[in-house]
């Protein structure tokens, strides 16, 4: 069974509409690569899956359960939004660690909190951090960088805080891993070990949806490329067949602009 | 946005309106409200002879020792309170005081703006000079090119205007002094009785002295406008002055050539 | 009287007013850090009527001289409600002050603030509620200290602009230092026509306000851990 379904989708701001009828399936485990130009609706797709915009039309399925239906109008509480957003992680373009704490505690921070809201945590409290701290740890030795978990993010270089970001969303274990051009904000040389964190987690199947302008790591790291233009979804497919064999105009387009540049 | 300016400026003509009527519009009795308050409030500044402090703190002073005798005939005690001098006609109206007791001269823009009691005591506006150069101006016509510093609202002022003289306005009389001895003004205008205690050998302004009387003048007591509480001061210094207390009060201060007959 | 018979007279008179000064400074500091803070959310408010109105006070605040402020506030419930609710004494005309103390720079704490929220990038907020995190869990735990970060320069700049300020208050009889300095002039104890404490209470201003700069360079440099 899919663990992501959307049907329906639409946004528009004002008079725009970005989104137009989005409509796709996410298997457990696999990797979706979106690609497109600039203003194709991408990163607002992405906004509209962690609740960062309410989607104006169509419904979202996580595991079968229904986690939003604009049709339905009702106005969630906050704190049915907050549960209902941690099926997503979201590692954005321009990081944004918090920059008052190190790379540990941004790991942790969302989980301690999280931990203190449990009615048990008062009797507990130092077993319950020490394995939120364990856990952060883990996840940075992950991505490499076990000796930088007590630097803060302004001693960091950006890929090595993109590393963190994404040490940071994995924390609270979302159900779907977004990034929205997790390496366009880098330069050109600390973008390799950015991506090879990320298909490091493809490896292990973590399911993700990853918005990015590299065709070739789309191409190997992805399961299914999705192409999107104007709002829509042109053209959807096995990663291979969609990069290197597009069968849209539109597609080879976009895609002619990348091998040329 | 006319509709907006217009309502605010209704709103300000209002309150304007309602603070002039104030002052006018007296119903009760102020003698009433004070005995009920059981407190006589008097506005004062540090101002010796009349009223300043003694080594203890409490007010003394010609008039700091008439306000107390007079809220003894009232019944009530005295609360002194020191004032900006400038804002005595808002500190009335405002009732955050009942009088004003401090050397006041009775100029016409005083009388018309409280209800003042007679004068009880005589003055002069004096021109102070640098002593060095006193001996230039022997008289008042002499001195038509000078500066004069006065307190802003003051009889000094009034009298310099009234000559014709250039005068620039300072905030108190004390203030004037600084301007002659820093040079700033050739001259100032200030109280007699003030340039008896401020001015000439063993004072803080050793280099300079008072020279010329412009005018004569009296100190009144200031009430709110329309209290019935001057007329009962007026019957206060017409016994006090009787029964001998007034001249021992002024004796004691040395002010005793300058009261006046009630 | 000698210079050094004057000297304790004065320098008595002198810490009298400067108590009085710090009083008012440290009570508007208490009053208006918070304050400011619920006015600077106010002028943030989706509701729009109550942002409008909000602005409108701040406004008013800021446009109009403290001078005219601390005259309205301490004399227009005697002048027009004819009920002189701060009484005349030293202490009325303290509670007074404090009041339009407090308003006045509660309003321009509130700018400053504003501009500090609005300053901390929108990611920050995103960030702390793709984590589930709560709105004011994203206000203390993540925009809070950043917003302090960079409200310390020109809060610092306005709090040692209210220290002087605080000598305005002479307009409505408080008797602050600088009222303490000017009573020698005309005569206070024995002591008229002096013109030297006047100035010297720049002595005690200079020597306040460079405590309170170390003070702030202090806490800048507590802040600079991060960036």
């Amino acid at each position: 069974m899919a663990i992501l379904e959307v049907k329906g989708l639409k946004k528009t701001f004002g008079n725009t509409e970005v989104l137009k009828d989005i409509n796709f399936e996410l298997e457990q485990g696999k990797a979706l690569a979106v690609i497109g130009s600039s203003g194709s609706g991408k990163t607002t797709l992405l906004r509209c899956l962690n609740y960062l915009e309410t989607p104006t039309e169509g419904t979202i399925y996580v595991a079968g359960d229904k986690v939003f239906d604009a049709s339905e109008n009702i106005k969630l509480s906050e704190a049915d939004i907050r549960e209902r957003r941690l099926h997503f992680g979201l590692v954005f373009q321009s990081f944004n660690l918090f920059p008052q704490y190190t790379a540990l505690d941004n790991v942790c921070l969302a989980e301690t909190l999280k931990a203190k809201s449990m009615p048990d945590f008062a009797a507990n409290k130092a077993k319950i951090l020490a394995e939120i701290k364990e856990h952060g740890k883990e996840l940075l030795d992950m991505m490499g960088l076990s000796e930088r978990m007590n630097h803060y993010p302004h001693q960091l270089s950006g890929g090595q805080q993109q590393r963190v970001a994404i040490a940071r969303a994995l924390a609270l274990s979302p159900d779907i891993l977004c990034f929205d051009e997790p390496t366009s904000a880098l330069d050109p040389e600390l973008t390799g070990e950015v991506l090879k964190v990320i298909r490091s987690l493809a490896e292990k199947n973590t399911t993700m949806i990853i918005v990015t302008h590299e065709m070739a790591f789309a191409r190997d790291v992805a399961d299914t490329v999705m192409f999107m233009d104007g709002g829509n979804i042109v053209e959807m497919g096995p990663a291979n067949d969609v990069i290197n064999n597009p069968q849209e105009e539109r597609t080879k387009q976009f895609l002619s602009r990348y091998t040329e540049g | 946005m006319k509709k907006i300016l217009a309502a605010a400026l209704a709103l300000t003509l209002t309150i304007g309106m309602t603070a002039c009527g104030s002052a006018k519009q007296s119903g009760e009795s102020d003698a009433e409200a004070v005995k009920a308050n059981g407190k006589l409030v008097v506005g004062i500044t540090d101002f010796a002879p009349m009223d300043y402090k003694d080594d203890a703190g409490n007010w003394i002073g010609f008039d700091a020792d008439l306000a107390t005798a007079f809220a003894d005939s009232l019944g009530v005690e005295v609360e002194f309170v020191e004032i900006d001098w400038d804002n005595k006609v808002l500190e009335l109206d405002s009732k955050s005081i009942d009088c004003v007791w401090n050397g006041m001269t009775l100029t016409d823009e005083v009388t018309s703006a409280m209800e003042c009691t007679n004068a009880y005591c005589n003055n002069a506006q004096m021109v102070i000079l640098p002593k060095d150069a006193a001996a230039n101006y022997p008289d008042v016509e002499s001195m038509k090119d000078l500066v004069f510093a006065v307190e802003a609202g003051s009889a000094g002022e009034e009298e310099v205007t009234a000559l014709g003289y250039n005068c620039t306005p300072v905030k108190a009389q004390a203030d004037a002094l600084m301007e002659v001895a820093a040079g700033t003004s050739d001259a100032a205008v200030i109280d007699a009785l003030m340039a008896a205690a401020m001015v000439g050998e063993g004072t803080g302004y050793d280099n300079l002295t008072y020279t010329v009387g412009l005018n004569e003048e009296k100190y009144g007591v200031g009430f709110r406008k329309g209290s019935d509480l001057a007329a009962l001061a007026n019957d206060f210094f017409k016994s006090a002055y009787e029964d001998g207390s007034m001249m021992a009060m002024a004796e004691k201060y040395g002010v005793s050539a300058s009261v006046i007959a009630q | 009287m000698s210079f050094s018979e004057q000297f304790p007279i004065v320098l008595g008179s002198l810490n009298v007013g400067f108590l009085q000064t710090l009083r008012l400074f440290a009570i508007t500091l208490i009053g208006a850090i918070p304050l400011g803070l619920v006015i600077s959310f106010g002028s943030m408010s989706r509701i729009k009527p109550l942002r409008y109105l909000v602005k409108g006070i701040v406004w008013v605040v800021r446009g109009t001289p403290l001078m005219i402020q601390l005259l309205i506030i301490y004399y227009f419930p005697g002048l027009v409600l004819k009920n002189a609710i701060w009484g005349s004494g030293e202490m009325g005309r303290f509670f007074a002050s404090s009041v339009a103390f407090i308003i006045n720079y509660a309003c321009y704490f509130s700018e400053i603030y504003r501009g500090g929220i609005e300053g901390v990038s929108v990611g920050q907020r995103e960030a702390g509620l793709v984590l589930g995190m709560t709105k004011s869990q994203i206000f203390f735990k993540v925009i809070l200290l950043q917003m302090i970060k960079r409200i310390v320069p020109p809060m610092a700049n306005e709090i040692i602009t209210l220290v002087k300020d605080t000598s305005l208050a002479r307009i409505i009889a408080l008797q602050e230092i600088i009222w303490a300095g000017q009573s020698f002039l005309k005569g206070s104890q024995g002591i008229s026509g002096v013109i030297w404490p006047l100035f010297f209470t720049a002595v005690y201003y200079l020597l306040f306000t460079g405590v309170l700069t170390l003070l702030f360079g202090k806490i800048e440099k507590k802040l600079s851990f991060f960036k």
